[in-house]
C-alpha cells in the first residue's frame, strides 16, 4: 500500500482565523485525510508546531526545508519521494495515490469523544 | 458615597481573583488585601501575574513562582509569575531543540505561531491552575489571592469537549490557540479542578477593580458579564482612585472631580447591582507595606510628604510640535497606538484637527465606537480638508467571522463551535479591523490618514509570513486581500507612516506601552513619537491631594524621555468634554 505523509507549516489557527484570512483548502485536505484513514490508508500530517521533530527526522524533508525554506511547506511525500511542495494534494491525487474516488474523500470528520469539563 | 473597602469586612471566600482594565490598580488591591489579612493573623499567598509591578521593591524581597515568605509582613507569602516569561519558556523548549537543525524561516515561523496573546492567556491559565487544582494550596493558606483572572475566552475554549479529545490531533483545526499546551491531554484533570474552583461561589470571589473613568467601567462590566456567563458568579466591585474631596477652588481638581462623579452616574446598569466599595484617591505612591495597609484601613487619608523633589524634568514638547513634526515631513499613515483608556481617539483627532487647519487633506477614521466622532466635529464647522470615517470593531468582527465560516464549508456541529471559539480569540478582532483600515488606507491616495489604533507586531508578522505562504500557494483560494498586501510595505516605511504612542504617567501604562513598541520593534517598526497624555503635572493644579499625585508622575515623564521614546510630547489634563455644549462627548 503506498504511504503519504503531508508536512504542514507550523500553524497557531491552521483555520487561518489568526491569519489574513481563511484557507477552505485546510477543511478540505482535513476531511480528505480523515476519510482516507478510516479505509486504513497509510497517511500522516505534521504539524511544524507542534511535531517539529518529524521535520528533521525526515532527511529528504529535511533536505527541501534547507534548499527552500519555509515557503516550502506544505511537502508531500508519497513512498518517501516528494510530490508536492508548496501546497496541498488535490482530492484527485489523493483518490489516484489510493485508488479511491473522489467523492469518498469529502466525508467530514466525527468527534469521537466528548468530555465536558463543567 | 460608596463604602471604603475593608479587606477584613468584605472578603468572604478564600480565594480571590482581581480583574480588570490594565492600570487601574489591581495590583494594588490584590496587595492591600494581602496585607490587611496577614496582619489579622491568617496565612496568605498573593500571586500576582503583574510585569509592571513593583512589588519586590514593595516586600524586599525577591519573588519567584514558588510562594516567599515576605520578611516585613507576618504570614504574608508571595509569589510572582510571568505569563509572557511562561509562554517563553515554552516556545523555547518547544522550538529551541530545532535552531540549526531546520532553517532559519521554519524556526522562526515556529516561534510567530507561538507568540500570539493566546499563548500567553493559556499560559497564565495554566500557572493558576498548578496552584487551584493543587488541594494543599488550601490547607497551607487561609486565604490566595490573585491579581488578575483568566479570560472568558481562555475558560470557554477549555470547557469545550473538542479541545480535550484526538480530533485535535486530526488536526483539522490544529492545536489552534492551545497551541502551547500540546502535552493538553495530561493537564485536563487540573483544569477541570481550577473552573470548578472559579465557580465555586463559597470559595471564590472575583473582584472587579476599575477606576472612576468610564471605559474601565465599561470594561469591568464585559468582564463581569463574561464570566457570569460561564460560571462566575460571586462578584464585587472596587471603585480605586476615587476623589473623596478636593479643593473647590481650584479649577483642575473641580473638574477632576466632576468627571469622577459623571462617570460613576453613567456606569453600566448590571454593575449598579454589584456589592461596591471604594479605595481613595491617595496622594502617597504605594511603595511598601506601610501605605498599602493604611490604603485599606480605616483612616487612609493621612497625608505623607512624596518626595520626587530630585527628578529634574527636561523640557518637553507639545501636541503642536507633534503636528508640526508631521506636517513638516509629510507624512501619509498615522497610528495613535496604546492601550485602552489612555485617550488614542482624542489624541488621533487633535492631530487630524491640527494637520488639516495647515492645510493638508486629512482623513481620520476612529474604531471607538463610543467616540462620538461625528458628533465631536457636527458643530466645529468641519473644514472642507478634513474627512471622518468610523470603523465597528464589532461589525467588522461580525463580517470577518460570517466571512470564515462560510469559507471553512460545512462543518459539523462541535468542530463549528470549536472554529468559532477560535474566532473569540483576541488575534481576530485585530485583523478583522485591521483588514478594514487596510481598505480605509487603500481608499485614501491623496489624504493623510490618521488612525486610531494600531496593529501589534505579531498581526503584522503573522500577515506577513501568509503573505509569503500565500504566494506560494497557487491554489489556495484563502488570499490575503489586496488592500492587505499594500499596506504591509507602506507601514515599515518611516517617510510614510509614523506609530504614535499614547500613554499616560503611570506604572501600568507606561509598561504596557513598552510591551507594545517592543511588539511593533519585531516586525521592524520603530515609533519616534510618545506622547503623554492627561498629565496632571502639566495641568497646573494646586490641590493638595492632586499636587502631590502630580508630582509622582515625574519618574515616568523621566523614563519615557530618557529612554523609551525618541521624541516626547506632553498634553495637560483637562475635563473631558472637547466641544463645549451639554452632551457628553466621551474620551476613549
Amino acid at each position: 500500500m503506498k504511504k503519504v505523509e503531508i508536512f504542514d507549516p507550523a500553524m497557531c489557527c491552521s483555520t487561518g482565523v489568526c491569519g489574513p484570512s481563511v484557507d477552505p483548502d485546510l477543511t478540505r485536505v482535513a476531511s480528505a485525510v480523515y476519510s482516507l484513514e478510516k479505509k486504513g490508508a497509510n497517511i500522516t500530517r505534521y504539524n511544524l508546531a507542534n511535531d517539529p521533530s518529524a521535520f528533521t527526522d525526515n532527511k529528504t524533508v529535511n533536505q527541501v526545508l534547507h534548499e527552500k525554506g519555509a515557503d516550502a511547506l506544505p511537502v508531500t511525500l508519497l513512498d518517501n519521494e516528494v510530490v508536492r511542495v508548496g501546497s496541498y494534494p488535490t482530492n484527485e491525487d489523493f483518490a489516484e495515490w489510493f485508488g479511491t474516488e473522489t467523492e469518498e474523500l469529502t466525508q467530514k470528520p466525527q468527534v469521537r469523544v466528548s468530555i465536558n469539563l463543567d | 458615597m460608596y463604602q471604603l473597602y475593608n479587606p477584613v469586612q468584605h472578603v468572604k471566600t478564600p480565594i480571590l481573583f482581581f480583574t480588570g482594565k490594565g492600570g487601574v490598580g489591581k495590583t494594588s488591591a490584590a496587595c492591600a488585601t494581602a496585607v490587611s489579612l496577614a496582619d489579622q493573623g491568617y496565612k496568605v499567598l498573593l500571586v500576582s501575574t503583574d510585569p509592571a509591578s513593583n512589588l519586590q521593591d514593595v516586600f524586599g524581597v525577591e519573588l519567584r513562582s514558588e510562594p516567599t515568605e515576605i520578611p516585613k509582613a507576618e504570614n504574608l507569602f508571595a509569589s510572582n509569575i510571568d505569563p509572557e516569561e511562561s509562554a517563553r519558556a515554552y516556545r523555547e523548549k518547544t522550538v529551541g531543540p530545532y535552531r540549526g537543525k531546520l532553517p532559519e524561516s521554519v524556526v522562526n515561523q515556529m516561534e510567530e505561531q507561538l507568540s500570539g496573546a493566546c499563548t500567553v492567556e493559556i499560559a497564565a491559565f495554566d500557572e493558576f491552575s498548578h496552584l487551584l487544582a493543587d488541594e494543599s494550596t488550601l490547607t497551607n493558606f487561609d486565604y490566595v489571592l490573585f491579581d488578575t483572572a483568566p479570560t472568558g475566552h481562555t475558560l470557554r475554549l477549555l470547557s469545550l469537549p473538542t479541545a480535550w479529545n484526538g480530533f485535535l490531533e486530526e488536526s483539522t483545526h490544529g492545536a489552534s490557540c492551545l497551541g502551547p499546551l500540546s502535552g493538553l491531554g495530561d493537564k485536563k484533570d487540573m483544569y477541570g479542578k481550577a473552573v470548578q474552583a472559579l465557580s465555586d461561589s463559597e470559595k471564590t470571589t472575583l473582584i472587579l477593580v476599575a477606576r472612576p473613568e468610564e471605559s474601565t467601567l465599561i470594561e469591568a462590566n464585559r468582564a463581569s458579564s463574561e464570566l457570569r456567563e460561564i460560571g462566575i458568579q460571586n462578584h464585587m466591585l472596587i471603585i480605586n482612585g476615587l476623589l473623596q474631596s478636593h479643593d473647590t477652588n481650584d479649577e483642575v481638581a473641580a473638574a477632576f472631580y466632576g468627571s469622577q462623579q459623571d462617570a460613576l452616574a453613567e456606569m453600566p446598569k448590571a454593575l449598579k447591582l454589584i456589592d461596591t466599595l471604594s479605595i481613595p484617591y491617595v496622594p502617597y505612591s504605594l511603595t511598601d507595606i506601610a501605605s498599602l495597609r493604611q490604603l485599606v484601613s480605616d483612616n487612609p487619608f493621612v497625608l505623607t510628604e512624596d518626595n520626587d523633589e530630585g527628578i529634574e524634568l527636561n523640557q518637553l514638547a507639545e501636541l503642536r510640535d507633534v503636528i508640526d513634526d508631521f506636517s513638516a515631513k509629510n507624512t501619509r499613515v498615522i497610528f495613535t497606538m496604546g492601550k485602552g483608556g489612555v485617550g488614542k481617539t482624542t489624541v488621533a483627532s487633535s492631530i487630524a484637527v491640527g494637520l488639516s487647519e495647515k492645510g493638508h487633506k486629512v482623513h481620520l477614521t476612529t474604531t471607538d465606537p463610543a467616540s462620538h466622532l461625528d458628533y465631536m466635529f457636527k458643530n466645529s464647522a468641519v473644514d472642507e480638508n478634513l474627512s471622518i470615517s468610523s470603523i465597528d470593531p464589532e461589525l467588522e468582527v461580525e463580517k470577518y467571522k460570517k466571512e470564515v465560516i462560510s469559507a471553512a464549508g460545512h462543518l459539523g456541529e462541535e468542530e463549528l463551535a470549536y472554529l468559532k471559539e477560535d474566532l473569540e480569540s483576541p488575534c481576530t478582532e485585530e485583523i478583522a479591523v485591521f483588514r478594514a483600515f487596510a481598505d480605509v488606507v487603500a481608499r485614501s491616495e491623496n489624504e493623510i490618514v490618521v488612525i486610531d489604533t494600531a496593529p501589534t507586531g505579531h498581526t503584522l508578522l503573522l500577515l506577513d509570513s501568509s503573505e509569503a505562504y500565500h504566494k506560494e500557494m497557487s491554489r489556495s483560494t484563502g488570499s490575503t486581500p489586496e488592500s492587505v498586501k499594500a499596506l504591509l510595505p507602506r507601514l515599515r516605511n518611516p517617510q510614510e507612516t509614523e506609530v504614535v504612542i499614547v500613554t499616560l504617567a503611570e506604572a501600568t501604562p507606561v509598561f504596557e506601552s513598552t510591551r507594545l513598541q517592543e511588539d511593533l520593534k519585531r516586525a521592524q517598526i520603530v515609533p519616534k513619537w510618545w506622547i503623554i497624555n492627561r498629565s496632571l503635572s502639566a495641568a497646573g493644579t494646586e490641590d493638595k491631594v492632586l499636587k502631590m499625585r502630580a508630582s509622582s508622575e515625574k519618574q515616568w515623564i523621566k523614563n519615557i524621555d530618557n529612554e523609551l521614546s525618541g521624541r516626547c510630547a506632553l498634553i495637560p489634563w483637562t475635563k473631558k468634554a472637547i466641544l463645549n455644549n451639554d452632551h457628553k462627548v466621551t474620551q476613549s
